[in-house]
């Protein structure tokens, strides 16, 4: 099984962070990558078990199943259902924690996931370094960190 | 029961802040708040369930055992066994999470116990400031001079 992990420090107080990335039909508010998001079956985007819809810039279609959501612990967990990538069994998780000391905000986004074993590097590569940390540089941005 | 949650990012990689907070009998060699340190019975600061006995600048004495320590978290747990301080069930967390963006590290540092309700804020108080705050910044001196 591939593992994914990547952290950030971005320069705002947790609750601020979290009311940005909590919505789950919210990517396209801020995540560069992903052009528009709609939940199906038009239910509310923090009910569990709620699919989100997306569409990346690039044109392709990516289907997510929320798992878990917590406002207390501050994190979001969720599958995926159909995408191009040739994941099997994904499964990621956007966690939240403070910094005590100064304000900040310690991000986590995790991935496992099965994939053909030549395509791991790639793969890791692409969503850690890529997705991810392109949401969090976007974060960043807008924060500060 | 009070909970004290801390947590800073120091400009350094987990491993080697790592290699100075495994040592159960270290830190008297890092923060200001302990004079000295030895662990009971001769045992390695490793091995779980030992015991440091330590004197505070102040002179009081103290003694802690090591619940848990696990090198693949970067983690460990202890509890508190003797205090003069009227606190009680006093179990304390440290772990460190790798921050990939920079390779810095995110250091958590958190416990709850039991005290008697007009020495709440007090202890309180000086658990945050005085040992965990105050370990934060001694950690970045230490980790800095050895740079």
């Amino acid at each position: 099984m591939a593992r994914v992990y990547v952290s950030t420090v971005v320069n705002a107080r947790n609750d601020r962070v979290w009311a940005r990335v909590r919505d789950f039909n919210g990517l396209p508010n801020w995540h560069p990558a992903i052009a528009e998001s709609r939940i199906e079956g038009g239910e509310p985007s923090d009910k569990i078990g709620c699919v989100r819809d997306f569409r990346l810039r690039n044109g392709d279609r990516i289907r997510e199943k929320l798992l878990g959501l917590s406002d207390y612990d501050m994190f979001c967990t969720y599958s995926i259902l159909e995408s191009p990538m040739g994941v099997e069994n994904y499964v990621a998780t956007l966690r939240l924690t403070p910094v005590t000391d100064g304000d900040q905000t310690f991000m986590e986004w995790t991935a496992e996931f099965d994939c053909a074993p030549e395509r791991e590097t790639e793969l890791v590569n692409n969503i850690g370094g890529g997705v991810f940390q392109g949401g969090f540089d976007a974060l960043k941005r807008v924060f500060g960190g | 029961m009070p909970h004290i949650v801390k947590s800073t990012i120091l400009d350094a990689p987990t491993d080697a802040a790592w290699s100075v907070l495994r040592d159960f009998n270290g830190h008297d060699r890092w923060h200001p708040a302990v004079a000295t340190s030895t662990i009971e019975r001769a045992q390695s600061s490793d091995k779980i369930g030992c015991v440091r006995r330590f004197k505070l600048k102040d002179g009081s004495e103290l003694r802690e055992q090591l619940l848990a320590l696990s090198d693949l978290e970067q983690s460990f747990s202890y509890c508190l066994l003797d205090t003069p301080v009227p606190m009680f069930n006093y179990v304390a967390h440290v772990r460190l999470l790798p921050v990939t963006d920079g390779d810095r590290t995110f250091w958590h540092w958190e416990s709850r116990f039991t005290t008697r309700p007009e020495d709440k804020d007090r202890i309180t108080h000086m658990v945050a400031e005085d040992i965990y705050q105050a370990g934060f910044e001694a950690i970045r001196r230490h980790l800095k001079e050895a740079a």
